[in-house]
């Protein structure tokens, strides 16, 4: 987590955190909740015993964990009960989900909001969690004592039973819910002041317990937001213009549409918040009438200022900003590298650049809203329940304390759902036919209107001493500022020259570790790529492109120095001052996974090769240490084959192993795909690639080998469902020049570039 | 009218002929566990059995299914047990889980063909169907588990039947 996101207005100390809100926002909203009679009351029957806003018992000693966060296959809802369960004592076969509303007592207990994003879940909540569990304990066991009549103090709890040894007394946790005697609360300082186990203590932390939502999503019950069916409900089909951002409708011709049977009406967005532009639904009694209705609109559009922009302008544009002395802002400042590169015995320098890439969760947007009284209903999964209420409040012209989220299961995430642009046409929608209605997006608005992750440049500049020794790093980062579109100050930085906020989450990753003592890093936004391309949070995000830069540039300048990339990271991973600590984690991961791949041990075939990358992702303050070795086989054509993926990763504590081992996997495929198959351009201001036949993420026919090697030395638990997507395409990059001597310095790593490279 | 047999019961729909059969089992007949991914015959979520071979719901007709049996993931088997369904839990494959019913009924139409695949085989049976949680090497274990689990069954079975 940034930790500028925390602190400004003290949210920690405010427990209750009814009171709580984001901010004002520039768009105007402020957020907020009504606290609406029968939504939470409803889930909890008065016979349940509630030791904590996170879950319940009831009286047949089922534990249902209320999940404020959004489960998009990390199984978060399912970590969150094994957390609970660890200091509750309860049976793991006892253990129930749900899937919290936006009321903001659900509210992440760290960031004061509902938010799901940057791999902090595990570690954020971890001891809330397990103080609630605790709670719960502590309560029990003191109305069981008394029911017993013996002392609390002689209690055993375990698998959902309290016992007393010295009698052979016991009672299920069933049995003391029923009595209506645990009745103890807790207050703030209560629970601070309760111990919690140590990790020798842990019975079911770091135990791969089966995953409380798996059943249901191999029999097809499982609901996700499209699955959603309100009685009377009309469907919601999508228009979207040729240009990604910046449109208008001049004009709907419906007469074809009127038509279609079924056919209700096409309602052009009038969207106050900015979220979407040009945008028209038409809606219908079935979603194939009211795609077909949409088909027959013809709308006139006035394409806006970014109607001719394609991504060669956007990079063009970059180039111009990293040119500029004075552009952007400096998150990292340390020393003079510009007058350590005038006394440098050697300056190397180079670009690096990463293309448009779009999200695609195989559930496409979608929302369902409907007006009840004065209530808006939304039906949707989504990553950020706090600012999406808002953005539904302000497509409804309401007060956002009047909109209840439902949560469903996402159909995948990866950032894309901490958007809120799908809430707009259901709602107007909703309230321009006074029925429910569920907007689903095709496949192609779901392309083309993606919150993609940007197109980025960076300039590198690296310089020597006499003795090889880096001595100066410079880094620029142009991008499209994708946290800065929210409109939430808090989430932005302030910049190290004090020339005002930076949006951190496009240069984060760029404080490394190694040890470099003149070293700065600037934040530019590219204007006209913010403008032309709304950017998103895209799986792992600024490390995504960060590392990419760096992680090339330090094989860079150990192949220019003659040294072996592996052992020149090891020399300036050192753990001096600020790196100490940090360091020594990332180069003994990076050692781990040397070892394991057998690299510089392995004799390889000609035109194959292993490379090696080592990442401090997410953010410096919340790293999980991963490394990669990459082995590749490039043929002759340029066509780089991936033959195995070695990931190692510190992750302090692992609360399920064989859950990180899910998401490190995936995070390293999605890696893969990245550096090699997904790639999204813009022509005349729109997004080109609309379907699985033009963007192509990997399938399972393009998978290597992949181990993935959990290190679990007793830190802090940290994240794991991001770090491993941003080490494997500089590990993929510097491996093919280790094999061929090609150095391709743009993502994604085309054939054509590496024959290119080849000749040069 | 249309009627539809599926997952062994006769229904009738209303819906125009040239509806993808997709949207009348989600919509009309509220079986959501089939899902839309693309609606271009590019991803498989939308995979549903006609007559036992495995189609893409989105490029199929709600008239070119009348006649056949259709089966969708809520008919796969009577509880939710079939092989490929424990194997899924065994092996803990779904992560969003939303392409997962397209997987299980692209990998139940090999299976009941061929029990004994080879990696190859699976791959290339699997290979339309896009997983972007990319639990790809999950679902080539439990179709392999899958289809050891259904060669003991049937081995066991014949060995039991002359008793
Ligand atoms: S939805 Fe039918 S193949 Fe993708
Ligand atoms: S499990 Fe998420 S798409 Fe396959």
């Amino acid at each position: 987590m940034n930790t500028h996101v925390k602190t400004p207005h003290g949210i920690q100390a405010d427990l209750s955190r009814r009171s709580f809100l984001v901010g004002t926002a520039a768009t105007g909203l402020v957020l907020g909740y009504a606290a609406v009679p029968g939504i939470d009351q409803a889930l909890a029957a008065p016979s349940n015993f509630e030791p904590s806003v996170w879950y319940a018992i009831a009286p047949d000693g089922l534990v249902t964990v209320t999940c404020g966060k959004a489960d998009m296959g990390q199984h978060i809802a399912s970590t969150m009960a094994q957390i609970v369960a660890e200091e509750l004592g309860a049976s793991w076969k006892d253990m129930r989900v749900q899937l919290a509303s936006n009321d903001p007592k659900f509210n992440d207990p760290v960031l004061g909001a509902q938010i799901t994003g940057g791999s902090w879940s595990t570690m954020m909540n971890f001891d809330a969690m397990g103080r609630a569990g605790a709670a719960g304990r502590l309560a029990l066991t003191e109305a069981a004592a008394a029911a017993m009549g013996v002392p609390a103090a002689e209690l055993v709890v375990r698998d959902s039973t309290i016992s007393h040894p010295k009698s052979k007394k016991s009672m299920s946790f069933a049995d003391v819910v029923k009595s209506g005697k645990a009745t103890k609360t807790f207050t703030p300082d209560d629970l601070k002041a309760i111990k919690l186990k140590t990790p020798d203590q842990y019975t079911m932390i770091g135990v791969s317990v089966p995953q409380l939502d798996i059943p249901s999503k191999t029999n097809g019950t499982a609901k996700y937001g499209i699955d959603v069916m309100l009685p009377g409900m009309l469907y919601g089909a999508l228009v979207t213009p040729p240009v990604r951002y910046g449109a208008t409708v001049k004009s709907v011709d419906d007469s074809a549409a009127k038509k279609v049977p079924g056919f209700v009406k096409a309602v052009t967005l009038d969207d106050k918040t900015a979220t979407t532009t040009g945008w028209v639904v038409a809606v219908a009694n079935t979603y194939s009438n009211a795609r077909k209705a949409a088909d027959a609109l013809k709308i006139a559009y006035d394409g806006g200022p970014n109607a001719k922009l394609s991504s060669e302008s956007l990079q063009t544009e970059a180039r111009r900003l990293q040119a500029l002395s004075d552009s952007g802002e400096y998150f990292v400042k340390d020393g003079d590298p510009n007058a350590a590169f005038g006394t440098a015995a050697k300056v190397l320098e180079a670009e690096y650049t990463t293309s448009i890439n779009i999200h695609a969760p195989m559930e496409p947007m979608n929302a369902t809203a409907e007006f009840k009284g004065d209530i808006l209903h939304i039906y949707s999964g989504n990553q950020f329940a706090t600012r999406s209420g808002a953005i539904a409040a302000g497509a409804a012209g309401l007060d956002p304390k009047y909109v209840v989220m439902h949560q469903m299961w996402l159909g995948g995430g990866f950032g894309r759902r901490l958007d809120a642009d799908m809430m707009v046409p259901a709602v107007q929608a909703a309230k321009a036919t006074g029925k429910p209605v569920k907007v689903i997006y095709t496949r192609e608005n779901d392309m083309t209107m993606d919150f993609s992750r940007p197109l980025t440049l960076q300039k590198v500049k690296a310089g020597l001493d006499g003795d090889g020794k880096l001595v100066a790093l410079s880094h620029d980062v142009v991008s499209a500022w994708p946290t800065q579109r929210w409109g939430i100050p808090d989430f932005l930085s302030p910049s190290v020259d004090k020339k005002g906020p930076l949006d951190a989450f496009t240069v984060n990753g760029a404080d490394f570790f190694y040890t470099v003592p003149n070293h700065y890093v600037r934040a530019i936004k590219n204007e006209m790529a913010h403008n032309a391309t709304p950017s998103g949070q895209l799986r792992s995000v600024a490390p995504g492109w960060t590392f990419w830069a760096i992680e090339s540039m330090v094989d860079e300048i150990a192949h220019a120095t003659g040294k072996d990339p592996a052992l020149f990271r090891v020399e300036l991973l050192d753990g001096k001052g600020k790196n100490d600590g940090g360091a020594q984690r990332l180069r003994n991961t990076l050692l781990a996974a040397m070892g394991l791949a057998g690299y510089g041990t392995k004799k390889l075939p000609k035109g194959e090769a292993m490379g090696v990358a080592c990442v401090s992702s997410q953010e410096r303050a919340t790293a999980s240490w991963t490394a990669c070795v990459a082995h590749v086989a490039v043929a002759p054509s340029g066509e780089v084959t991936v033959k195995k993926l070695t990931v190692a990763t510190d992750v302090g504590t692992q609360v399920h192993p064989d859950n990180i081992r899910a998401q490190v996997e995936g995070a390293a495929l999605w890696g893969m795909s990245l550096a090699l198959f997904e790639k999204a351009t813009l022509k005349d201001g729109g997004i080109e690639q609309t379907n699985f036949d033009t963007y192509t993420p990997l399938r399972m026919s393009q998978m290597p080998e992949v181990t993935v090697n959990i290190i679990a030395n007793g830190e802090k638990a940290t994240g794991v469902g991001e770090p491993a997507v941003t080490v494997v395409a500089p590990a993929i990059g510097n491996a093919v020049f280790n094999a061929v001597g090609a150095r391709v310095r743009a993502l994604p790593i085309t054939a054509d570039a590496v024959k290119a490279a080849m000749k040069a | 009218m249309t009627n539809l047999n599926i997952n062994g019961r006769n229904m009738s729909v209303e819906a125009a002929n040239d509806t993808p059969l997709l949207w009348v089992i989600r919509e009309q007949l509220q079986m959501t566990g089939t899902k839309f991914g693309c609606g271009a015959g590019l991803c498989g979520a939308c995979t549903v059995h006609l007559n036992g071979e495995a189609v893409r719901s989105c490029q199929t007709s709600v008239s070119d299914a009348v006649g056949k049996k259709i089966t969708t993931i809520e008919g796969l088997s009577a509880k939710g047990d079939h092989p490929l369904q424990k194997a899924w839990i065994a092996e803990q494959v779904p992560q969003c889980g939303y392409c997962q019913s397209g997987q299980i009924m692209q990998a139940a139409s090999l299976l009941s063909k061929n029990s004994n695949p080879t990696k190859e085989e699976v791959v290339a049976h699997m290979d339309g169907n896009l997983c972007r949680c990319m639990t790809y090497s999950r679902i080539q274990k439990a179709i392999m588990r899958a289809a050891a689990d259904m060669r003991t069954a049937s081995a066991t079975g014949s060995e039991r039947r002359p008793t």
